[in-house]
C-alpha cells in the first residue's frame, strides 16, 4: 500500500499586492511529494520557485486552491497550527541562511529541539554539528562564521529534528563552487541518512539532477521538466 | 572645505534628508526632553526669582528693616531710621490667644498708623485697617487670621484674651503684604495697634518680643549706603539691618537650591538620554553603511563623509533643541496658569533668555558628546564594508575624538559654573559619572551571567537569555539608561521616605511633645509642681525646664562678624538671633566634642559652650572669644567647649550654653521640654491657662502634623520632577526596541519557521526585556540607596528609612515596563508575515 505524500498541494495560486498592483506568482500549481522523495524546482529568476516554498511550508496563505502538509490542510490551521505541524517534521534551509543572529552555532541548531521541547537539544545539537564538521565552531556567533560554516548549521538545524520533509531555497546559492558542492554532498546523504523527502529550488542543474524528480515553473505554472 | 567639495556635501546632505529620517524620533524625544527640563528649571526659577525682586520692597515692607529681640530701639535709634526716611514702628509677640474653643500660640503684631509702607493688608470685607484696628468702649480691635478663628472657634465680633489684653475680633485677616519676608512662623497671625500692644504687658524687659523698624528711603537713596551708615552709627546695637536685596533672602537660597536640584534631574535625563541620542545616530548610520562604502568606493574622503552626516545630525539636534526649549520655555507660563491661585510667592512669568540659552547649550553639547562617536566609527568605515556587513569603522584619534572631549568638558564646566555649589556640583556629576559606568559594566556582567544561565533554561527563556546575552543585546544600551532614571527617582523616594519617616515616627519619640516658654523663673517652682500633678513624674527622659533667651552673634575674637568669612553650612547662626540658655552643670545630653564643662559654682568672666558646627563654620576654637548681643546687652564670653546638639530631639537642643553668672541679674523667663502621655496635652494646656496665662504652649504633635502635610504636598512634586529621569531611560528603551524592529521582525520569521508559537516568541522577548528592566531597576535602586545614604545621614541628620513599598514599586515598574516594550516589540515583529520578511532580510 502507497504511503499517503507528506506534502500535496492542489491548483494553487498565489496572487501578492504591490505598488504597481497585484502580481500573480503561482497559477494553478499542483504538486505531490512521497515520503523520500527528493524533487528539484528550476526555473527563472522570478518564476515563483521560493513563493511555491512559503505556501508550501505554510509561511505564505494561498489565494486559491489547497495545500495539505502531511495529510492536513493548511487552510484550516492558523498560524500557530502551522508552527506547531512544521515543529519536529519539516524544515527550511535558506539561501541567505537565516541564522538566529544572537545566538550560537549550537543555540541555533538546538533552538527548533528546544521548541519541540526535545530535553536532549544541546546534545542533539553537537551531534548533528558534529556531523557537518563544526565542532569546533560551537560557541561561535553567526557573524562569526564564514557563509559556507554558516549554511552548514542551517543544515544541521534543520535536519537536527530529523523532518519528515524537509524545504531548501537555493541552500548554494550564496557559496562559492567548491563550498557548493560540499554543502550539496553533505545535504543530499544527510537526507539519505534521514529518509526525508525534500523539495529543492535550485538554478544549478547539476543539483537538481541529483534529485528524484524535477519541475519546471514557468510563469507561476509548474510543469514536469 | 573647497566651494566644490562643499556643493557635493550639501549635494549628498540633500539627497539622505530626502530619504527621510526615519528611525530619529526616539534621537529628538531624547534631546528634547532632556533640554526642555533643563529650560523649564531654569525658566520657573527666574521667574520665581523676579517675581521676589519685583516685590522685594513690599515683602521687606520698605527699602531698609532694623530688627531686633528682647528690647526696644533707643530714641536716638528711631531718630536715626527717621532721619533716613518714613518709618514704620512694628512689634512681635508670641503669646497664647483663648477663645471659646480653646487656647493657641499666636504670632502677634502690633502695628503703627503708618504701616504698611508699601503694599496693603487685605482684610475680608471693605474695611480699612485702622478702623479694623482702633478701640472701642476701650477694647482694641484686631484683625485675626482665619486659622485661628477656626481653632478659637470666633467669629466677627466676639472677644478673645492675647495673655491679660482683651481683644475683640474686627476684621478677618486675608493677607500681610510682608509675612513672607519674616519666614517661618510658629502660630498664626492677630494684628493690632502698636499702642495697644504695649499696654498689653507682653512687649516687657526679659520677655521674648521682636521689633523692626522699616525704613521707606527717598527716590535715588541706595539702602546698602544707609545700612553701611547706620553699622558704622551703631556698631555695638545688635539689631539686624536687610535691605530689598535680603527680602526673601532665604527664599533665594531655596530658589537657588531648587533650580540646581531639577536642572541636576534634567542633566541626568540629558546623560541618561545621551545613550539614546547615540544608539539612534548609530542605527541610522548602521542602515547607511552601504552609501558610505559606496561613496568610498566612488572616492569621497572619509571626513566628507563625516560632514554628510554631521550636517544632517546638527540639523536635526537642532530640531530637537528647538523643541526641548518652546516646552521648556512655555512651562513656567502652564505652571503659573494651573497654580495661579495656589503660588506662595510672587511670580513674574515671562520669557527669559538666560536659562534658554544655558539649556540650549547643554543640549547642543551632550548632542555633540553622544554623536560624535559614531560618526567617527562612519567615517572610519572601509569599503570592503560593501561586501561584508560585519564590518565596522574603528575609531581612531582625531577631531571627532578631539571635539568629542571638549564637548564632555563643556557639560562638565557648564554645570559646575551654573551650581550653587561648586563643591556639590561636582560631588553630583562624579556620581551620575560613576553610576553610569557601574551601570554599564552591569549591564555587560548581565550579558555574561545571561549567556551562562542560558544552558540551565528551554525554550522561550533559552531564546529569551541567549537574546540578552548576544552581540545585539539591548542589556548594553538600555541598563545604564534605565538605571540612571531609576537611580534618581530611588534616591529622591528613599530620602523623602527617610524624612517623612523623621517627622511621623522618629520625631514623636524623640522630640519632646510640649515647648513651654515664658515661664517666670520666680514662679518655677509652681510650674513644676502643676506638670509634676499632670505627667505623674518629672524624669528627665520626660521633663526639663532651663533658663532662655535669645542672643545674636556680633563678634568673634574681638572683632565684628563678617558673614562672608562663614561657612554657608553654619551661616544661619550670625543670620539671626539664637536660642541660649544658662546651665549649671551638664544635662545628661552634654555631649561635649572639645573642652569642658565649668566647675559647680563657677562665677569667673563668661564661658560658652557652643554647637561644633557653628564653631566649625567660623573656626572657631576653644579659648577664643565670641561678642553676643543678649537682651539688650553686649556680652563677650571664651568658648570653654564644643558640643554635638541634636537638633530636634528631647534635650538640651541649644546652640549656646552660658555660664549661669554670666547672666546673673537678667530676670529671664525658663522654657521647658515635655514628653507627655496620649491624653496629657490637653489636662497640661488647661492647667497652663489657668495658672500660668502667660507661659505660651507649642504642640510639636500639631507642628509635626503640618510639617507632614507640606511634605505629601511636595513628595508627589520632586518624585514626579525626577521621573523625567527615568522617562528618559525608557526612550532610550523604546529607542533600542524600534533600532532592532527590522531584525526582530526576521527574527520572529525564523523562529516561526522553526516551529515557535506566538507564545513562546512573545515569552522570549518579555523575558529579554524584562530581564534588562529587572536588572537595571535592581542597580538603579542599590545606587539610589547609595546616594540617598550620606544625604539622610550627613546632610539633614536623619536614619535611612528603606521604604520597601516605594523601592518595590520602581523596580516593578521598571521590570514591566521593559517587558511590555518586548511584548510590543514582539507583536510588532509577530504582524509580519514572515515570507516577506524573510525574502528581504
Amino acid at each position: 500500500m502507497r504511503e499517503p505524500p507528506v506534502l500535496d498541494l492542489a491548483g494553487v495560486d498565489l496572487t501578492l499586492p504591490s505598488s504597481a498592483g497585484p502580481v500573480e506568482i503561482l497559477r494553478g500549481a499542483n504538486l505531490i511529494v512521497a515520503p523520500g522523495e527528493t524533487v528539484a524546482v528550476v526555473g527563472p529568476s522570478g518564476s515563483g520557485k521560493s513563493s511555491l516554498i512559503s505556501v508550501a511550508a505554510g509561511l505564505e496563505r494561498p489565494t486559491a486552491g489547497t495545500v495539505r502538509l502531511f495529510g492536513e490542510d493548511l487552510s484550516k490551521l492558523n498560524e500557530d497550527g502551522r508552527a506547531r505541524l512544521r515543529r519536529g517534521r519539516a524544515a527550511l534551509v535558506f539561501q541567505s541562511f537565516h541564522l538566529l543572529p544572537n545566538m550560537t552555532a549550537e543555540e541555533n541548531v538546538s533552538a527548533p529541539l528546544d521548541i519541540a521541547g526535545r530535553v536532549d537539544a544541546m546534545k542533539t545539537a553537537r551531534l548533528w554539528l558534529d556531523k557537518v564538521g563544526l565542532m569546533h565552531r560551537l560557541t561561535h556567533y553567526p557573524h562569526q562564521l564564514s557563509g559556507g560554516e554558516q549554511q552548514r548549521v542551517a543544515l544541521a538545524r534543520a535536519l537536527a529534528v530529523e523532518p519528515a520533509l524537509l524545504f531548501a531555497d537555493e541552500p548554494t546559492g550564496n557559496l562559492d563552487q567548491a563550498t557548493a558542492t560540499q554543502i550539496a554532498d553533505l545535504m543530499f546523504s544527510l537526507v539519505l541518512e534521514t529518509g526525508a523527502a525534500m523539495v529543492l529550488v535550485t538554478h544549478e542543474p547539476a543539483l537538481a539532477a541529483r534529485a528524484s524528480r524535477t519541475v519546471r515553473v514557468d510563469q507561476g505554472r509548474l510543469l514536469a521538466a | 572645505m573647497n566651494t566644490s567639495r562643499l556643493a557635493a556635501t550639501l549635494s549628498f546632505v540633500r539627497c539622505e534628508l530626502r530619504s527621510g529620517v526615519r528611525g530619529f524620533h526616539i534621537f529628538l524625544a531624547c534631546l528634547a526632553l532632556g533640554v526642555a527640563a533643563l529650560a523649564a528649571a531654569g525658566s520657573t526659577a527666574e521667574a520665581f526669582r523676579q517675581g521676589l525682586a519685583s516685590q522685594a520692597r513690599s515683602i521687606l515692607g520698605g527699602d531698609v528693616a532694623a530688627s531686633l529681640e528682647g528690647r526696644r530701639f533707643t530714641a536716638s535709634e528711631i531718630a536715626a531710621f527717621a532721619k533716613a526716611g518714613a518709618t514704620t514702628d512694628t512689634l512681635l509677640v508670641r503669646a497664647m490667644a483663648e477663645g471659646p474653643k480653646g487656647r493657641r500660640l499666636a504670632e502677634v503684631r502690633g502695628v503703627d498708623p503708618t504701616y504698611p509702607l508699601s503694599g496693603h493688608v487685605d482684610l475680608e470685607g471693605d474695611q480699612s485697617l485702622s478702623d479694623t484696628l482702633k478701640a472701642v468702649d476701650d477694647r482694641p480691635g484686631a484683625a485675626v487670621e482665619p486659622e485661628l478663628l477656626e481653632r478659637l472657634g470666633l467669629r466677627l465680633g466676639d472677644a478673645f484674651v492675647v495673655g491679660d489684653l482683651k481683644l475683640v475680633v474686627r476684621g478677618v485677616l486675608k493677607s500681610e503684604p510682608d509675612k513672607l519676608g519674616r519666614g517661618f512662623s510658629l502660630g498664626p497671625g492677630v494684628m493690632i495697634a502698636r499702642t495697644s500692644l504695649e499696654r498689653s504687658g507682653l512687649v516687657e524687659a526679659d520677655s521674648l518680643f521682636g521689633e523692626t523698624v522699616r525704613i521707606r528711603l527717598a527716590n535715588g537713596v541706595r539702602p546698602e549706603a544707609v545700612i553701611a551708615n547706620l553699622h558704622r552709627r551703631f556698631p555695638d546695637g545688635g539689631f539686624r539691618l536687610r535691605g530689598r536685596k535680603d527680602a526673601a533672602a532665604g527664599l533665594g537660597r531655596l530658589i537657588d537650591q531648587l533650580e540646581f536640584f531639577l536642572s541636576f534631574i534634567g542633566l541626568a535625563a540629558l546623560l541618561a538620554g545621551g545613550l539614546g541620542v547615540s544608539s539612534a545616530v548609530s542605527s541610522y548610520l548602521d542602515t547607511r553603511k552601504c552609501s558610505i562604502a559606496v561613496l568610498k568606493a566612488l572616492g569621497a574622503a572619509g571626513s566628507m563623509i563625516r560632514d554628510v552626516y554631521l550636517i544632517q545630525i546638527a540639523l536635526l539636534a537642532s530640531l530637537g533643541i528647538a523643541m526641548g526649549l518652546t516646552i521648556g520655555a512655555a512651562s513656567p507660563f502652564v505652571l503659573g496658569w494651573i497654580a495661579r491661585n495656589r503660588l506662595p510667592v510672587p511670580v513674574l512669568f515671562a520669557l527669559y533668555p538666560a536659562p534658554l540659552i544655558r539649556a540650549g547649550l547643554f543640549g547642543a553639547l551632550a548632542a555633540a558628546a553622544f554623536s560624535l562617536l559614531p560618526l567617527a566609527r562612519a567615517r572610519a568605515t572601509p569599503p570592503a564594508a560593501l561586501f561584508r556587513d560585519n564590518l565596522a569603522g574603528r575609531v581612531r584619534f582625531g577631531p571627532e575624538v578631539v571635539v568629542l572631549g571638549i564637548a564632555a568638558i563643556g557639560l562638565a564646566a557648564l554645570t559646575l559654573v551654573s551650581a550653587p555649589s561648586a563643591l556639590v556640583a561636582g560631588v553630583m556629576i562624579a556620581g551620575v559619572l560613576g553610576a553610569f559606568c557601574v551601570l554599564w559594566l552591569i549591564g555587560l556582567v548581565a550579558m555574561m551571567l545571561a549567556g551562562r544561565l542560558r544552558r540551565f533554561t528551554r525554550g522561550a527563556a533559552r531564546i529569551g537569555l541567549a537574546n540578552l546575552a548576544g552581540p545585539r543585546s539591548a542589556a548594553r544600551t538600555a541598563t545604564p539608561s534605565i538605571g540612571l532614571g531609576v537611580a534618581l527617582l530611588s534616591a529622591v523616594v528613599l530620602i523623602q521616605s527617610s524624612l517623612l519617616a523623621e517627622v511621623r515616627d522618629v520625631a514623636p519619640n524623640t522630640a519632646p511633645s510640649l515647648v513651654m516658654t515664658q515661664i517666670p523663673g520666680e514662679r518655677a517652682a509652681a510650674f513644676d509642681a502643676g506638670m509634676l500633678q499632670k505627667m505623674g513624674s518629672l524624669r528627665s527622659d520626660r521633663y526639663r525646664r532651663s533658663p532662655f533667651a535669645t542672643g545674636r552673634i556680633t563678634g568673634l575674637r574681638g572683632e565684628p562678624v563678617d558673614p562672608k568669612q562663614i561657612d554657608a553650612k553654619g551661616r544661619w547662626a550670625f543670620d539671626q538671633d539664637v536660642t541660649l540658655s544658662t546651665l549649671a552643670a551638664p544635662p545628661p545630653d552634654a555631649n561635649l566634642t572639645t573642652g569642658r564643662w565649668w566647675a559647680t559654682g563657677y562665677t569667673g568672666p563668661p564661658l560658652i559652650l557652643i554647637d561644633q558646627d557653628i564653631a566649625r563654620a567660623a573656626r572657631l576654637k576653644v579659648g577664643e572669644s565670641i561678642t553676643l548681643s543678649i537682651l539688650g546687652r553686649t556680652l563677650e564670653a571664651r568658648i570653654a567647649g564644643t558640643r554635638r546638639v541634636a537638633w530636634g530631639q528631647f534635650g538640651a537642643s541649644f546652640p549656646l550654653i552660658l555660664n549661669p553668672s554670666a547672666l546673673a541679674g537678667a530676670n529671664l523667663r525658663d522654657i521647658a521640654i515635655a514628653r507627655t502621655k496620649p491624653g496629657q496635652d490637653n489636662p497640661i494646656i488647661a492647667m497652663l491657662g489657668h495658672d500660668f496665662p502667660g507661659v505660651n504652649v507649642v504642640s510639636v504633635r500639631e507642628q509635626l502634623q503640618a510639617a507632614l502635610k507640606i511634605f505629601d504636598q511636595l513628595a508627589w512634586a520632586v518624585r514626579g520632577a525626577s521621573a523625567v529621569a527615568a522617562l528618559s531611560g525608557l526612550l532610550v528603551l523604546v529607542g533600542a526596541i524600534t533600532a532592532s524592529g527590522q531584525a526582530r521582525a526576521k527574527e520572529s520569521a525564523i523562529l516561526k519557521v522553526l516551529g515557535a508559537a506566538r507564545w513562546q516568541i512573545l515569552a522570549a522577548f518579555m523575558i529579554e526585556y524584562g530581564a534588562v528592566g529587572l536588572i537595571a531597576g535592581l542597580a538603579g535602586i542599590l545606587l539610589g540607596a547609595t546616594a540617598a545614604y550620606p544625604v539622610t545621614t550627613f546632610i539633614f541628620q536623619a536614619r535611612l528609612n528603606m521604604d520597601w513599598g516605594g523601592v518595590a514599586a520602581i523596580l516593578a515598574a521598571a521590570a514591566v515596563i521593559a517587558a511590555l516594550g518586548g511584548l510590543a516589540s514582539a507583536l510588532s515583529a509577530l504582524a509580519k508575515r514572515p515570507a516577506p520578511v524573510l525574502r528581504t532580510g
